[in-house]
C-alpha cells in the first residue's frame, strides 16, 4: 500500500536525522588529525585512531568522568529517596497543612532555575560551600517537586487495604513503605529515576557557577571549557562529547522499553 | 468513662501521624522552602540593592528597575529570547504532533522507530551544542560538505547574525521533537477508536476528522506540550553557551545569557537579580496566558 511506504520512508528519514549527529560524533572521535581534513565528515577514518582520547585523558578527562558519575549517582539517590518519603506522606498521612503544603510544592514547578541561581550562589557563599561537593549537590538532592508529584499520584492509586493489613500486623510506617508500597511502584520509580539521571548527568549551569577547581569539574563543564582551552580541535571535542553522550545512550538502549513508556506517563495525570 | 479514652488515643494517633508526616517531609521541606522558595524572595530583595562584588550591598529602591527600563541590552535580549521561543515552540509542537500521527499505527518495527526518535532528548545539551557546531562548521562541517555535493556553497551558519539564531533553534527542535511526540502519542491513544469509525461512516475526510475531532480532543496534551516548551525555551542557555556565546554580535544573546554575564562575569548581583525578576515575570505571564487561552484548567485533584 502506498500510504505504508510513505510512512516508512518518512520514519526512516526522521530516524536517520535523529541518529546522524551521534554517528558523526563517533566517526570524528576516532579520526586522527590528518584524517579529519582528508575525509568527508560521514566517512570513517581508516585505520581508526584513538589519539583524540589519549589527548583527552591526558588533560584530566578521566577525573571529570568519575566526578560526573559519582555526583549523578549521589544527587539521584537523594532525590529519589527524599521524594519517595515526601510523596508517601502526601499520599497516605493526614496532617494539618497537607493540602496547602502540596500546592506550595507544586507552585515551585513554575520557578525557572535561572531565577534562583544568583540567590543560591550567594547562599552557598554564606555557608562556605562554593567550590565544594556539598555546594554542588545540596540544592537539588533533597527531592524535586515534580518527582514528588508523580510519586504521590501513583501511591494514591495503590489500594490502602494492603498497607492497613501490614500495619495491623505491627509494621511501622517506613516498613510498610519499603515492603508493601515500593515493590508495587516499580514503574514509577523507573520513571522518576530515569528523569533524575538524565537531568543530573546533563546539568551544566549550576556546576559551571558553583565549582571552579579542576578536581571538581564535571564532564559538561569540561567539554564546554574545552573549546576555549585547546582551540577548535574537533577530534578531541567530539571524543569528549562522545564520552558525555555514550553512558545515557547505553542506558537508553538497555532500558529502552521502560523509558519510552515512562516518559509518556509523565505527560498527563 | 469509656468514652474519652478512645478519643484520647485518637488524638495521640493524630499527633503521631502529624509528627511522622513532617519527619518524612523534612528533607524535601528544606529543599523546597530553602532552595526554591527562599531564593525567589531573595532575588526580589536583591533587585532593590546595588551590590557589586566586594562592595557592601546598598539599598537603592527601584533604581535598578529604572535602569532596566532604559537598558537597550535587556530589551534586545528579551526580543532575542522571544525570537528563539517563537521558532522553537511552534516548530517542536507541530513536528512532534506530525511524528505522533505517523507512529500512531500498528506497523512492523514501530516501537523501534519511536525509541530512535526519542534518543536526542537524552543528549547532554553542551555536548550536543558542540556536535552541532561541528556539523555547522562552514568549511569542513557535514552540512556544507553535503550541500557541496549538489554544488551549493553553504553559508557560515553560526557566524552569520541572520542565520545563527535559526540554526541554534533548529538544534532545540531536533532535540525535543521526538520527546514531545510521546506525549501526543499518549494523547492520541486515549481517543476512542469508535470516533474514527463514526466520522469515516459520516464520510469525513481524514483531514476534516483531524481538525474537528482529533485536535480538540488533544487539547490537554497540547497545553502541556506548549507550556513545558515555552518554559524550557525561555531558559535556553547550554547550547547557546557552547555554540555562539551569544554572538555573533549580540544576535543570540538571550536573557539567561545576559543574567549569567551580569552576575558571574561582571559580578553585578543586584542588577542581574533585577533582570532575573523581569524574566520570571515574562515566563509567568506567558504560562498564565496559555492557561487562560485554553480555558481549561489541568485538574490536579489535591484532596479526597
Amino acid at each position: 500500500m502506498k500510504l505504508r511506504i510513505f510512512v516508512y520512508a518518512v520514519l526512516v528519514t526522521g530516524c536517520v536525522l535523529a541518529i546522524f549527529p551521534y554517528f558523526l560524533t563517533v566517526l570524528t572521535a576516532f579520526k586522527g588529525p590528518g584524517q579529519l581534513s582528508e575525509t568527508m565528515p560521514w566517512e570513517p577514518g581508516v585505520p581508526p585512531s584513538t589519539a583524540a582520547f589519549h589527548r583527552l585523558f591526558a588533560s584530566g578527562f578521566g577525573g571529570y568522568l568519575v566526578n560526573t558519575t559519582l555526583v549523578t549517582a549521589g544527587i539521584t539517590l537523594g532525590q529519589v529517596v527524599f521524594a519517595v518519603l515526601a510523596a508517601y506522606a502526601f499520599a497516605r498521612l493526614s496532617f494539618p497543612g497537607r493540602d496547602a503544603l502540596f500546592w506550595v510544592y507544586l507552585s515551585t514547578l513554575m520557578v525557572p532555575p535561572v531565577v534562583t541561581m544568583i540567590p543560591l550562589y550567594l547562599m552557598m557563599q554564606k555557608l562556605g560551600l562554593v567550590d565544594t561537593w556539598a555546594g554542588l549537590m545540596l540544592p537539588t538532592m533533597l527531592g524535586t517537586p515534580y518527582a514528588i508529584f508523580l510519586l504521590r499520584q501513583f501511591f494514591r492509586g495503590i489500594p490502602a487495604d494492603l498497607e492497613d493489613a501490614a500495619r495491623i500486623d505491627g509494621a511501622g510506617r517506613v516498613r510498610t513503605l519499603v515492603s508493601i508500597v515500593l515493590p508495587l511502584s516499580k514503574p514509577i520509580l523507573v520513571t522518576v529515576t530515569t528523569l533524575a539521571v538524565v537531568a543530573n548527568w546533563n546539568s551544566f549551569l549550576w556546576p559551571l557557577i558553583i565549582t571552579s577547581s579542576e578536581d571538581k569539574r564535571l564532564l559538561s563543564v569540561g567539554i564546554a571549557l574545552f573549546k576555549g582551552e585547546i582551540g577548535v580541535d574537533y577530534n578531541a571535542v567530539m571524543a569528549g562529547s562522545l564520552i558525555a553522550l555514550a553512558p545515557l545512550l547505553v542506558l537508553f538502549i538497555v532500558f529502552q522499553r521502560f523509558i519510552v513508556r515512562s516518559v509518556a506517563v509523565t505527560g498527563l495525570k | 468513662m469509656l468514652r474519652p479514652a478512645p478519643r484520647r488515643t485518637q488524638r495521640i494517633g493524630a499527633y503521631k501521624q502529624t509528627a511522622a508526616a513532617y519527619a518524612l517531609l523534612a528533607p524535601s521541606l528544606v529543599g523546597v522552602l530553602g532552595f526554591l522558595l527562599a531564593p525567589v524572595v531573595i532575588v526580589l530583595v536583591l533587585s532593590l540593592f546595588d551590590w557589586k562584588l566586594l562592595s557592601t550591598p546598598e539599598f537603592i529602591g527601584l533604581a535598578n528597575y529604572r535602569k532596566l527600563f532604559t537598558d537597550s541590552d535587556v530589551w534586545h535580549s528579551l526580543l532575542v529570547t522571544l525570537y528563539y521561543v517563537i521558532i522553537c515552540v511552534p516548530g517542536t509542537t507541530i513536528l512532534s504532533l506530525l511524528l505522533a500521527l505517523l507512529v500512531d499505527r500498528k506497523l512492523r518495527g514501530m516501537k523501534y522507530f519511536r525509541a530512535l526518535l526519542v534518543i536526542p532528548w537524552m543528549a547532554t545539551p553542551v555536548a550536543l551544542g558542540l556536535v552541532w557546531s561541528w556539523i555547522f562548521d562552514p568549511g569542513r562541517g557535514a552540512l556544507n560538505q553535503f550541500l557541496g555535493l549538489f554544488g551549493v556553497h553553504g553559508p557560515a551558519w553560526l557566524s552569520s547574525p541572520v542565520l545563527a539564531m535559526p540554526s541554534v533553534a533548529a538544534v532545540h527542535i531536533w532535540q525535543f521533537a521526538g520527546y514531545n511526540m510521546l506525549f501526543f502519542l499518549a494523547g492520541l491513544q486515549n481517543i476512542p477508536p469508535s470516533l474514527r469509525e463514526a466520522s469515516s461512516l459520516d464520510g469525513a475526510s481524514p483531514v476534516a476528522h483531524f481538525f474537528s475531532i482529533t485536535l480538540p480532543l488533544l487539547r490537554p496534551t497540547m497545553l502541556f506540550v506548549l507550556i513545558t516548551n515555552v518554559i524550557g525555551s525561555f531558559q535556553a542557555f547550554d547550547t547557546i553557551f557552547v555554540m555562539t556565546e551569544g554572538g555573533p554580535g549580540d544576535s543570540t544573546e538571550v536573557t539567561t545569557y545576559l543574567i549569567y554575564d551580569e552576575a558571574f562575569k561582571k559580578f553585578d548581583f543586584g542588577y542581574a537579580s533585577t533582570i532575573s525578576v523581569l524574566l520570571f515575570a515574562v515566563v509567568l505571564i506567558a504560562t498564565i496566558s496559555q492557561f487562560v487561552y485554553f480555558e481549561r484548567r489541568t485538574t490536579y485533584e489535591v484532596s479526597g
